[in-house]
């Protein structure tokens, strides 16, 4: 039994493999009748990146809570978190800002997250559910929902329902050319551009208060959010970032070829459709939330990909980074040209629209992912 | 002046007043099918006015409103649509012949981008005439023409006819979301151009296309002069050169006639994405390669889009309308898909 160099039991305090350069090596002894060893190996540059991005979240989140039309002392703050302070005060923190910081939370990971699965399964940067058309399918659904085609479904199940027809479509139609490379991206924007005429047809059908009410949801915003939507956003997201750091393993090896990553034991159609679900599911689900808010499934991962370790597929990093950045978007909406408060859609779109023609055009573009 | 007119007489030996072969029988029937989609246009609507009553109206009868609805609403409309497909198909093929692109089209470039944003500046900063708004929607389509040059010229990405397309939809939806913020500071310019920003021909009066005609035939004009070093340009910029023209000055003429169109048609009707794709696609289909001849042919069929764009847009919904530019991108759409999907992408 004892002939193979490296087997578990080896793994003792005595024996221990060395973890190789820039990762560390967590082991653990389970705690049962018969100590079996296990242990993971972790990329120092990935969890170092993580925790600077928790801790920035973190603090971005405070000055979220903190700043807008009343402007709370540090202090101040945190004797509100404790339960302290004016009713005035607490109530503006607790029932105003802190679902909204919740919401900003929530939809920006669901988008930097399902940016970052599509990315690496169509192994391409530009990607994502946002520009390919997918959310501009969930809005056109849920857009037809809220503005009243006579059965009203639920906006989350017709949001996810939009998603799922448009993302089946763009891959419908890409089935001759493949995944990869910018036709695949161009026929997106072609269905986009038809869900996108879609909503508009729908909102020049219905009175003009009802298509006032529904116009910032179009452009993607936090400030109407139905609390039905969050809840559902709040368990999807949690069970698909659960399946996408599963699925992680086997995307990190389907960067490359198909015939590597099959090689190597990975079913890629199934996978492939598995990704897919899960990406369509998050951005669905964020749609009812926040509406098409741009560019953040662009950034947020193109964020922790900078940040992360090449190795892996930086899940929980682009849930961080997109939150960050739907946190901090929104935070400069509401401050900047304070009373107006412009729509997070649109402060995403002025700050990523540059740096999207950026990865376009600069020279030397490297873009696969 | 003087110099700039001896400058186009210049061109002109180049240019022979000679009918491209071929093109005759497709663009009078063509122009038929414009008439009875104008006559289509005049006799249907969203309203009351039914296709009996406007008849009597144009055979000199007919009760007053019937009148009002006919004279003063449907025509000026319907001339109006003839103006913007004109523009629109033009500026398209135009764009496409310079870029040598098949996908160039102003509003996925974002050149319609650039006209609205422009007009939307204009009217934050107080402007109301209907000539300034359509000098700053020209200019605003000079800019965005320029950017896109400048695109083109940079090296690798010219020759990827997707990624120009890719980077002119990035730059339309900056744009775009540059155009809602400004709308946002300014309630009364938001509440005057919410209709006009989706596009749409309706509630558009005849000084608005009247505004406009002195720039489309400047254009016209200009068109007719560099038909020819067009076409000498799509057999690569050296041919052109040792034909004896002068690539960078056809292309800088090119800029200024897309320009001058597509900020008319923005003017007017806002901006409608898509004609400019699908009108030169069809044209070359009816033509073949021959930039002269398809420029011919995209003088009917823009209108003919767009008038009968025009027409669904009130039917389909009534009593209600939709905007013209929904329609447009319904029909537009597929067409990109296709010309994308195809094996092998045409180069022009």
């Amino acid at each position: 039994m004892h002939d193979r160099t490296l087997d578990i039991p080896q793994l003792s305090d005595e024996v221990r493999v060395p973890a190789p350069p820039g990762s560390w090596r967590l082991a653990w002894r389970w705690p049962v009748a018969e100590p079996r060893w296990a242990s993971v190996l972790v990329e120092r540059r990935s969890v170092i990146a993580n925790l600077l991005l928790t801790v920035v979240l973190l603090l971005s989140s405070l000055m979220y809570l903190a700043v807008g039309s009343v402007v709370l002392g540090p202090l101040e703050l945190l004797a509100v978190l404790r339960g302290e302070g004016d009713m005035v005060a607490a109530f503006m923190v607790h029932e105003l800002r802190l679902p909204r910081l919740t919401a900003a939370w929530l939809t920006g990971a669901a988008f930097a997250v399902a940016g970052c699965l599509m990315q690496t399964l169509a192994r391409n940067r530009l990607a994502t559910p946002g520009i390919i058309g997918i959310d501009n399918g969930a809005t056109a659904f849920a857009v037809a929902s809220v503005v009243g085609i006579s059965v009203s479904l639920a906006p989350p199940a017709m949001a996810l329902m939009g998603a799922a027809t448009a993302a089946a479509i763009t891959f419908g139609l890409a089935v001759g050319g493949g995944t990869r490379g910018y036709r695949f991206i161009v026929a997106g924007i072609g269905v986009g551009a038809v869900f996108g005429a879609i909503t508009q047809l729908l909102l020049a059908r219905v009175g003009i208060d009802t298509a006032n009410a529904a116009y910032p949801w179009t452009i993607g915003t936090l400030n109407a959010r139905p609390a039905n939507a969050m809840v559902v956003l709040a368990v999807g997201l949690a069970i698909g970032l659960l399946l996408a750091m599963w699925l992680s393993r086997s995307l990190s090896l389907m960067r490359f070829s198909d015939a590597v990553a099959q090689g190597l034991g990975i079913v890629i159609q199934r996978r492939r459709w598995q990704v897919l679900t899960v990406s369509v599911l998050l951005t669905g689900l964020a749609v009812a939330v926040a509406g098409p808010v741009g560019m953040v499934g662009l950034i947020g991962p193109e964020i922790a990909r900078s940040l992360s370790s090449r190795r892996g597929v930086p899940i929980i990093g682009s849930a961080l980074a997109g939150a960050l950045v739907m946190v901090l978007s929104d935070l400069v909406g509401r401050v900047l040209l304070a009373p107006i408060e412009l729509p997070v859609g649109i402060v995403t779109a002025v700050v990523g629209g540059p740096w999207l023609l950026w990865i376009l055009l600069r020279p030397a573009s490297r873009n696969l992912v | 002046m003087r110099i700039a007119l001896m400058r186009i007489a210049e061109c002109l030996p180049a240019w022979r007043w000679r009918r491209p072969q071929g093109v005759a029988r497709p663009f009078i029937v063509l122009s038929l099918l414009v008439l009875l989609a104008g006559l289509a246009s005049v006799l249907l609507g969203a309203g009351e006015v039914g296709p009996g009553r406007a008849i009597a109206v144009l055979l000199g009868g007919g009760d007053a409103e019937a009148r009002f609805v006919v004279g003063s609403l449907r025509l000026p409309r319907t001339l109006i649509g003839i103006a913007v497909g004109v523009a629109l198909g033009v500026s398209g093929a135009l764009l496409q012949a310079m870029t040598r692109n098949p996908l160039a089209e102003p509003g996925l470039l974002g050149v319609s981008a650039g006209s609205a944003f422009a007009v939307a500046l204009a009217l934050l900063l107080g402007a109301s005439a209907a000539t300034l708004r359509v000098s700053a929607a020209q200019l605003g389509a000079l800019v965005g023409c320029l950017c896109v040059l400048s695109v083109v010229r940079m090296r690798g990405v010219g020759s990827d006819p997707i990624r120009l397309v890719l980077a002119g939809a990035a730059f339309s939806a900056l744009l775009a979301s540059f155009t809602s913020l400004l709308l946002l500071f300014d309630q009364r310019a938001a509440d005057e151009i919410r209709f006009w920003v989706i596009g749409s021909l309706s509630g558009r009066r005849i000084d608005d296309l009247i505004a406009v005609l002195p720039s489309l035939l400047v254009a016209g004009v200009i068109v007719l002069a560099i038909a020819r070093p067009l076409a000498a340009l799509a057999l690569g910029e050296r041919v052109a050169s040792g034909l004896g023209h002068r690539p960078a000055r056809v292309r800088l003429l090119v800029i200024l006639a897309v320009s001058l169109l597509v900020g008319a048609a923005t003017a007017i009707a806002g901006p409608i994405a898509f004609v400019g794709l699908v009108v030169p696609f069809a044209a070359r289909a009816l033509a073949g390669p021959d930039i002269r001849r398809a420029l011919w042919l995209c003088v009917p069929l823009g209108p003919l889009m767009v008038v009968s764009a025009d027409v669904l847009s009130r039917l389909l919904v009534a009593p209600s309308e939709m905007p013209l530019g929904v329609l447009t991108a319904i029909c537009g759409a597929p067409v990109l898909v296709a010309v994308v999907r195809a094996r092998r992408m045409p180069t022009l």
